[in-house]
């Protein structure tokens, strides 16, 4: 089933060629890129059959989340709801984007098993099916982005433009991590667990609800933490505030490094998942 | 669609299944052999491996039509999945030319809550097609499997019978080279039987190599023209079909 027409399967021949057939595995999942997306859509379509609003559901329960959390805190805090709830409208759906990518990495190879097992479809797929499915959630989830930024007039002073680089910095992260918990989640039946736990402790310890000025800028507890980068190189520009440059910095470098190894795991394991599953 | 590049080249093929117990495959396992040492090292050094395959080498060329005959466990899917590419060999290599279609699980991609139309969409995705190649031939596929009106239902509301005949009717919609069978697909009632029959000699035919592995010798002898008998993973020489009676008796 590959589009070359000529199919060529070995046995090991060192990791330069391990690593050749990896590449190979992703240019396929390019060149096939329309499967991935039709399997992501039908995913999504499939979730939510019979129902009315669709994905809309889980936007619903994130914006009482965003109101209910946004007044409440707001008062405990302090805050004023204008500038407390756009903030945590933010924090919930962008932070919603990376565990759920994450998260639902954990099943991409699982699930795929019988796809795997008897044809030759690239692995990449899967991968990009996870992140797709994911993207076009977030799709639906922006609305409340949206409705915030119209409500409070952000649109005023937002910055669209370094807002988008951090998203995609984010999405380039996000994509390597799901890709590594996909590889390890099939070796490993705990891991889907663990991943579950690291990110529901990661919700609480970013600043998805609390704002971090009790902490001096650049402080360890912020700078140690992944999910903080990516959350505030999106959200600070569109709340009219100027991000740390470090954390664009932060995201490229862990970006890079994050694939190469990511990628080499998979060159390595490549021809094993297939019998992980 | 029959080129005489179409070929298949399987040289010196070997393949292992590493099979991970349940115990292998908890991290607590592992995390525990490296902290506690040797002490469970000995026993639990992570994948026994199973030989599915070894050393096999055959040559097929269009017009080929290799039947394949074994024990259960002989290693007969594993080939065929081999050959479609999923399963990565240990050793040696495997070369295919040509447009490859595994027939091998009728229900692969197929989503019980989705309608019919969606599911032929899906599945011919899944099988190389493009949006606008399924398109075209949406129209054969569902006069083929002949639900009609049911096409726009969810595919769980089928019977049993009437869900074998989309997915036979899709995963038969293929173009392919290269045909790979495991069993004789034969689906639905008397009617639709003679004219899967049809559908699937048509395909054949069209196809440059077929492989199928069946127990079925009255089968083979008819749609084969040569025969690969295969034991514990080792495989014998290919042989002319009528040879085939020969070759099982060799045991």
């Amino acid at each position: 089933m590959e589009s070359a027409q000529h199919m060529l399967r070995t046995g090991r021949r060192g990791t330069l060629f391990e690593f050749s057939m990896a590449l190979r595995d992703l240019a396929m999942s390019w060149d096939r890129r329309g499967l991935a997306w039709s399997l992501a859509w039908h995913d999504v379509v499939s979730r939510y059959r019979g129902s009315i609003l669709g994905p809309f559901w889980i936007t619903i329960s994130m914006g009482l989340m965003v109101l209910g959390i946004g007044l409440l805190y707001a008062r405990l805090f302090g805050i004023s709801v204008a500038e407390f709830m756009p903030y945590v409208a933010m924090g919930i759906v962008f932070f919603g984007l990376m565990s759920g990518t994450i998260n639902e990495g954990c099943e991409t190879f699982v699930q795929a098993r019988n796809m795997l097992s008897q044809t030759a479809l690239p692995m990449f797929t899967f991968v990009w099916r996870t992140v797709l499915r994911n993207l076009i959630n977030f799709a639906h989830h922006a609305v409340i982005i949206i409705a915030v930024i119209v409500v409070f007039g952000l649109w005023r002073e937002m910055d669209l433009l370094p807002a988008l680089g951090g998203l995609l910095l984010t999405v380039l992260n996000l994509s390597w991590i799901s890709l590594l918990v996909a590889i390890a989640s099939a070796r490993f039946r705990d891991i889907p667990q663990f991943v579950m736990s690291v990110m529901q402790f990661a919700i609480f310890m970013t600043p998805v609800f609390w704002k971090p000025d009790a902490f001096p800028d650049r402080h360890a507890f912020l700078t140690l933490n992944p999910f903080y980068h990516m959350l505030t190189t999106i959200r600070a520009p569109l709340l009219g505030e100027q991000a740390d440059g470090l954390s664009y910095i932060v995201l490229a470098i862990a970006a890079v490094l994050g694939w190469a190894l990511t990628f080499s795991v998979f060159a390595v394991t490549r021809r094993r998942i297939v019998h992980y599953l | 669609m029959k080129s005489p590049e179409v070929s298949i080249a399987v040289t010196d093929l070997s393949l292992r299944f590493p099979v991970y117990g349940m115990d292998a495959k908890s991290l607590k396992k592992n995390l525990a052999r490296v902290t506690v040492g040797g002490r469970l090292g000995s026993s639990n050094t992570g994948a026994t491996e199973v030989t599915a395959l070894s050393n096999i080498s055959f040559n097929l060329r269009p017009g080929d039509r290799l039947g394949l005959v074994g024990h259960n466990g002989s290693g007969k899917t594993t080939l065929l999945r081999a050959l479609s590419g999923a399963y990565e060999p240990d050793e040696g290599q495997i070369e295919v030319r040509g447009r490859i279609a595994a027939l091998l699980d009728l229900s692969l991609g197929i989503d019980p809550s989705a309608t019919g139309v969606d599911n032929i969409r899906l599945r011919g995705r899944i099988a190389g097609m493009s949006s606008k190649e399924i398109e075209d031939k949406m129209d054969e596929i569902a006069a083929f499997s002949g639900l009609g009106p049911f096409l726009a239902m969810p595919m769980k509301t089928y019977s049993a019978g009437m869900q074998a005949r989309l997915a036979f009717a899709v995963a038969t919609a293929v173009e392919a080279d290269v045909l790979l069978m495991d069993e004789w697909i034969s689906v639905g009632d008397a009617e639709f039987k003679k004219l899967a029959h049809r559908r699937l000699l048509n395909l054949v035919e069209r196809a440059g190599i077929l492989v199928l592995a069946s127990h079925d010798t009255q089968l083979l002898r008819l749609y084969c023209n040569k025969v690969m008998r295969m034991e514990g993973g080792v495989a014998s020489e290919v042989k002319d079909i009528r040879r085939i009676d020969e070759l099982l008796a060799a045991a």
